[in-house]
């Protein structure tokens, strides 16, 4: 057993005893209810598990859940799909995601939300060179499986976020 | 078998009868799973030959997919016993620790996860290009080892050192999950290799 | 409660029990309901200005929403705590059952229930006959296949759980004995499908299934596998006449004649997984007091996993027997068909019923998943086609296609059929003759997928095309010109179609987008870059609708003009919901923002009563069942069979037509204050909206509110409430409404005026569809044509899809992005099933537990093209064409394309599937 204390979406949570074997999976979805982040395989291949770990320099990553310990996030600061949306008010991804029509059954869409703004935030630390973008956004998203859609789309939105705000994400 | 040392065993402590059934047996190929002693080549009298025996069972470690998977030939790790590409496709990105949006580290926590069936150790990466050793023979793979172009500028003391100690070497004997752990034990690999050095470092044909 | 409600309750459930919502007490939670009405007043509308989906809103903020996401205390009135199952699955179908050792599971991990076959055979459940099979191995039987459940284990604490499922992982925990081989039955189905055309396009038919019916072989005694063979009973003389005509037909393909050129193949299709990404889960809380089970699933036939699970509950003995049973239902993390009519929610129901009083959740991990999951059917498949030399024209077509159909029956005997009739794909040929039989084995249940049996036909047979003109040679394009089904002609069934046939448009636009005309090009300027190049095309077409779908529908407009729809349609990421506000919208001028899927329970006004079945009823019993004006041949139908479109916005677009007509064109007559008798009263078909305004000519617009509000107030109707049945054409009835006759495809009504209770009217001279139309097969159908480049790694064989087109019409696209993201995810499954996806079906297949993600591959984002994917959608033939299904058509020609690619650029013809790098790799050396 393990003392856990994480932030999530700017709470702090616990501390709590967990088993060292439970996932961060089962504690955001058993434990806390927090089901937006969801469980598709329990072996890392479709990141429909993943959520956002911000470190404390500013730079942040998805980290799967499914896979990982809880007690491996003690201390550390995630945020997940349900934090995005502040006081009601879509994030520019997530409007983008609607507006292009990015998703159909939705289950893997707060794994790409939260790989999209990943992007986008290291994109605004070290931009990238306009003729590497799509390189860059097929990288990112690749680990992220989608069973209903295809993909393009997803792609599209990002790109399409990343072209309305030229300066701030391309060299 | 041969029939000959099973009279001698009769007369032998269980100890000793350990011992010289491993030697037998080690003259005679070692199990698949196991390493054998260095002072079972003793018999080699020929010291290159004998150096190049040492390395050649030392090469069923660094053969094993516990260690070809991470050592291969392009930017793409295997893995399982089966050696399939891994999956998730994860590529090794600039610094063998992976792209950014997919570093090893992310998944691969600092010790194997069970519940999960995810191997770990805090030092997961890929081994650089030069140290691939996929799709090469056992010779090729010796010779780019004693190479310090090609082996991290290691010396033959820090090779022994960095098979028989090295952490993260360290972890395909204990890998979890339904992975068969590389041959014998890290320490007698190690010693495999520092009987190898002693002999000259020859590398088998 | 009213005599009505009785009536259709007692009629859902013959087995006594009460089927019904109970609406949950809202609490400060919203309940269930709430959650799954989307979009809602409160939130923003993304569809209203068609701007995203209904449901957008909901999936980028994590709103919990799909079966998996709900636990006990999100429910408000349930217990708070939940505690959860699992089952114990046999991967061993060769020994004899001898019982689980849960010796590991001691102590504190020791699970507070186990159910087994005794317990349920002590308790008296029964099987649903869909499902027949035991629900769990008995003691001392031979597991009936791989996967099949030994044991339900509950257990009251989830970290208990999570122990002991870890705790079981590795370990054989269950008991085998004597060896005694699979156990082998007689085949599911076996049918023959042989049409012989007559001397002229216009003379009947010599023989066929729509004019002779439908036959099935006779059976060995002993295996009873089907005897093919014409032979000389008294009995099976109908079998006897149509095998007759088969044989002729293949002795004439197998006749030497140099004028003719025919091909005989074999295919292979393999098993493949629908790998929706939620996997199946449900809850379960059975309150003993009330003696009321509630379930939350997530099902695409919702009421007909209520019917399976009263029934499986009908006659138990009084303490497992529920007086009423509560469904509710959830949009789904994908189906693709793998949700429709699974075992799964009788498991969690009976978990509810051993743990009474505790809520228990019931949910799969994805090797459980594989292991437990529907499967598409791997099929072997023996396929002539005889050729004209001269007229490059089919003279004959015979096909044998066996279906590995797994552990239970399913579909298999369906979908044996529909991809028998489908065998022959786009094409006319006036001699026809295809065997189709769906067999047992101890494999993982094969039922519905994404194309129902005809994607396994129609790969095979448009690799045999490509073959074909290699062979004559013919150009492809100009081969399936030459042979494309042209409307009026009839199909392999011996009926024509009823809808459009765009095939001639869908081959032009094939033959002159620059993947096609590039071909030679690309391939000679790959040669100089030492990499392999090849083009592949194919076309196919897909039917949508069953035979036997219904369409039922709510629609409300309040004072303020707010539209809220209810419907019986489930979600599955194909947007329904959306399509559907979209298609009233066009009548009522709104996008509704209030809808609610999978509603079992809101059509009660309509007092709907059933029987028989819609699929075999003869026509006497249906004239007869009619009288009864509240009969009709089938209440509800799945989400399937690419029905969203056509068959799920129907009732609601007939719906919101009587409340334009009858509700709001008199009030906005009075508004505009024209008198009754006025020429301009009867123009109401001549009146259009335009953002939120009644425009008629020369008459001021008329806000949707204002025209909302003053039906209100002058107690117009308000609200319609229809079902509609479709048997490949809609049933028709005539209803008085305001003493005015109105006709409309519809067999039931009811209405509501300003803010009362719905009213059901009587109908007359209702028209249901002539039961002949079962022996016609699908007369609905929607082509897609795929082309791809891709191009191949001489060393490796690795293969790269460089470019990709697919062009399908859809008539009138009701929600035009998710029809264009329906292609392009049905390319990306059509990479899968044609490059990645496989299974074993065995004993090294999914059957034995060890499945997951990883070895099973699907395709990702940098297996795609993405950047060089093009979607066209062809233009619906006029203003008025209807909506067609087009979420299975999308995949199945990317299959044949790419294997008929792979020819060209390698010169090998495959004909199995998966082909792999390393298969390819095979042949390049």
């Amino acid at each position: 057993m393990t003392t856990l204390t994480v932030t999530i979406n700017g709470r702090s949570y616990g501390p709590t005893e967990v088993r060292d074997e439970l996932t961060m999976n089962d504690y955001l979805r058993e434990y806390l209810g927090l089901t937006g982040t969801k469980f598709g395989c329990g072996a890392a291949q479709c990141l429909s598990c993943a959520v956002i770990v911000d470190n404390p320099d500013g730079s942040s990553y998805t980290s799967p859940t499914c896979i990982v310990p809880a007690t491996s996030f003690n201390g550390k600061s995630i945020r997940t799909v349900e934090g995005h949306a502040k006081n009601g008010e879509l994030t520019v991804l997530q409007k983008a995601f609607i507006e292009h029509f990015a998703f159909q059954c939705g289950y893997c869409t707060a794994g790409f939300l939260n790989e999209g703004q990943v992007l986008l935030d290291r994109l605004a630390r070290k931009r990238v060179p306009r003729a590497d973008l799509e390189k860059t956004i097929a990288e990112a998203l690749d680990g992220h499986l989608c069973r209903c859609a295809g993909y393009a789309k997803y792609h599209e939105a990002v790109r399409d976020v990343i072209l309305a705000d030229p300066q701030r994400y391309l060299l | 078998m041969k029939s000959e040392p099973r009279t001698k065993t009769t007369v032998l402590t269980f100890t000793a009868l350990l011992a010289t059934l491993i030697s037998i047996h080690a003259a005679s190929g070692a199990a698949a799973d196991m390493l054998a002693t260095p002072e079972s080549f003793a018999a080699i009298a020929d010291t290159a030959a004998r150096s190049a025996a040492l390395f050649t069972e030392a090469g069923k470690v660094l053969t094993h997919p516990r260690c070809m998977n991470c050592h291969p030939a392009g930017d793409r790790p295997r893995q399982g016993d089966v050696q399939r590409l891994h999956q998730p496709p994860v590529a090794r990105g600039e610094d063998g620790f992976g792209l950014p949006a997919m570093r090893c580290q992310i998944c691969h926590q600092a010790a194997n996860f069970e519940p999960a069936g995810v191997p770990g150790n805090p030092a997961w990466h890929l081994a650089p290009h030069e140290m691939g050793w996929e799709g090469k023979t056992l010779a090729q793979i010796c010779e780019q080892i004693k190479d310090p172009a090609r082996n991290g500028g290691r010396s033959l003391e820090d090779i022994v050192h960095h098979v028989g100690e090295d952490h993260l070497v360290g972890w395909a004997w204990a890998p979890g999950g339904d992975r068969t752990p590389a041959p014998g034990t890290q320490a007698q690999a190690g010693a495999l290799l520092d009987a190898w050095v002693k002999t000259g470092a020859v590398c088998p044909n | 409660m009213g005599t009505s409600r009785r009536d259709f309750v007692k009629l859902l459930t013959s087995s006594g029990i009460a089927l019904s919502v109970s609406r949950l007490a809202l609490a400060e939670q919203p309940d269930f309901a709430a959650r799954e009405i989307l979009p809602g007043r409160q939130a923003w509308n993304p569809a209203a200005t068609g701007a995203g989906r209904i449901d957008g809103v909901a999936k980028v903020t994590g709103s919990k929403l799909y079966a998996s996401d709900f636990r006990a205390a999100d429910l408000p009135g349930w217990p708070a705590k939940t505690s959860h199952a699992m089952l114990i699955r046999a991967t061993d179908a060769m020994h004899i059952y001898d019982g689980i050792d849960l010796s590991r599971l001691s102590g504190a991990l020791k699970p507070s229930v186990v159910v087994t076959a005794e317990d349920l055979a002590r308790i008296g459940t029964r099987v649903p006959e869909f499902f027949a099979g035991d629900l769990f191995c008995p003691l001392r039987k031979t597991p009936l296949y791989l996967g099949q459940p030994i044991a339900l284990l509950i257990f009251e604490d989830f970290d208990v759980f999570d122990q002991a499922r870890f705790a079981l992982r590795d370990a054989t925990i269950v008991k085998y004995g004597e060896e005694t081989g699979a156990i082998t039955r007689p085949p599911y189905a076996a049918f023959r499908f042989t049409r012989v055309a007559g001397a002229t396009p216009e003379a009947p038919d010599v023989y066929s299934p729509f004019k002779n019916g439908w036959v099935s072989p006779g059976k060995f005694k002993d295996t009873g596998h089907p005897i093919w063979e014409r032979l000389p009973l008294p009995t099976g003389q109908e079998y006897a006449e149509a095998a007759g005509y088969g044989e002729d037909i293949r002795a004439e393909l197998a006749a030497d004649n140099p004028a003719r050129l025919v091909l005989e193949r074999q295919f292979e299709t393999q098993s493949v997984d629908p790998m929706f990404l939620e996997p199946e889960s449900a809850l379960a809380w059975y309150e003993p007091g009330r003696k009321s089970l509630e379930l939350v699933v997530g099902v695409q036939s919702p009421y007909d996993t209520a019917e399976s699970v009263a029934f499986l509950l009908g006659a138990a003995e009084a303490a497992h027997k529920p007086a009423r049973i509560n469904m509710q239902f959830a949009y789904m993390g994908g189906g693709f068909g793998g949700r429709d009519h699974t075992p799964f929610p009788l498991y969690v129901a009976l978990a509810g019923m051993f743990f009474p009083g505790r809520p228990v959740r019931l949910a799969n991990n994805r090797y459980e998943q594989f292991q437990s999951g529907i499967k598409r059917h791997a099929v072997s498949m023996h396929t002539r086609m005889g050729v004209d030399r001269a007229t490059g024209k089919i003279f004959a077509f015979a096909a044998d296609h066996v279906l590995h159909a797994g552990g239970l029956s399913n579909f298999s005997p369906h979908v044996a059929t529909v991809g028998a009739v489908a065998a022959l794909g786009v094409y006319y040929a006036p001699k026809v003759d295809v065997t189709t039989v769906s067999l047992p084995s101890r494999a993982v249940t094969a039922g519905s997928m994404r194309g129902y049996g005809t994607l396994q036909p129609m790969t095979a047979l448009e690799v045999l095309v490509d073959e074909m003109c290699t062979a004559l040679p013919l150009d492809p394009i100009e081969f399936r010109r030459r042979n494309a089904l042209k409307p009026g002609e009839r199909r392999m069934t011996g009926n024509t179609y009823s809808v459009s046939i765009r095939t001639p448009e869908i081959l032009d636009k094939l033959e002159q987008h620059s993947i096609w005309r590039d071909r030679a090009a690309e391939k000679a300027r790959g040669r100089e870059a030492g990499i392999l190049v090849g083009t592949g095309v194919a076309c196919v077409t897909k039917n949508y609708g069953t035979g036997a779908d219904c369409s039922l529908a709510a629609v409300e407009i309040d004072p303020q003009g707010r539209i809220a729809i209810r419907f019986d349609e489930t979600e599955i990421g194909n947007a329904v919901g959306t399509a559907v506000a979209n298609r009233v919208a066009n009548y009522l001028g709104g996008v509704a923002d209030e809808i609610a899927l999978a509603q079992t329970e809101a059509f009660t006004p309509l007092a709907l009563v059933r029987s028989g079945d819609p699929h075999t009823i003869d026509q006497k019993t249906q004239d007869t069942a009619a009288r009864n004006p509240r009969w009709v041949p089938e209440t509800f139908s799945a989400t399937a069979a690419s029905t969203g479109a056509h068959v799920g916005t129907h009732a609601a677009a007939e719906a919101a037509r009587v409340i334009f007509r009858f509700g709001l064109w008199p009030t906005a007559l009075e508004l505009w204050r024209i008198a009754p008798n006025d020429p301009r009263a009867a123009q109401w078909q001549a009146a259009r909206w335009k953002d939120g305004q009644l425009t008629a000519p020369s008459l001021p617009p008329l806000a949707l509110a204002d025209i909302a509000a003053r039906a209100h107030t002058r107690n117009g109707i308000t609200g319609a409430m229809a079902h509609s049945f479709n048997r490949w054409a809609w049933s028709q009835a005539d209803f008085k409404i305001d003493g005015q006759n109105w006709t409309a495809e519809i067999d039931a009504l009811a209405l509501r005026r300003g803010a009362g209770k719905f009213v059901r009217l009587d109908r007359a001279n209702v028209k249901f569809p002539p039961t002949t139309l079962n022996q016609s097969g699908p007369t609905y159908t929607a082509q897609c044509g795929t082309l791809v480049r891709v191009e191949i790694d001489r060393g490796t064989g690795a293969l790269r899809i460089a470019k990709g087109y697919s062009v399908l019409e859809c008539g009138n696209a009701l929600v035009p992005q998710v029809v264009i993201g329906q292609a392009q995810g049905g390319f990306a499954m059509g990479v899968g099933q044609a490059l990645l996806e496989t299974l074993p079906l065995y004993e090294d297949g999914p059957g034995n537990g060890k499945w997951t993600l990883g070895q099973y591959v699907v395709a990702r984002g940098s297996d795609l093209p993405l950047r060089d994917l093009e979607i066209e959608v062809l233009p619906p033939v006029d203003a008025d064409e209807r909506p067609k299904g087009i979420g299975e058509v999308v995949m199945i020609p990317v299959v044949a394309a790419l294997v008929n690619a792979i020819f060209d650029a390698t010169g090998h013809r495959f004909r199995a599937l998966p082909v792999t790098q390393a298969m390819i790799k095979g042949v390049l050396t």
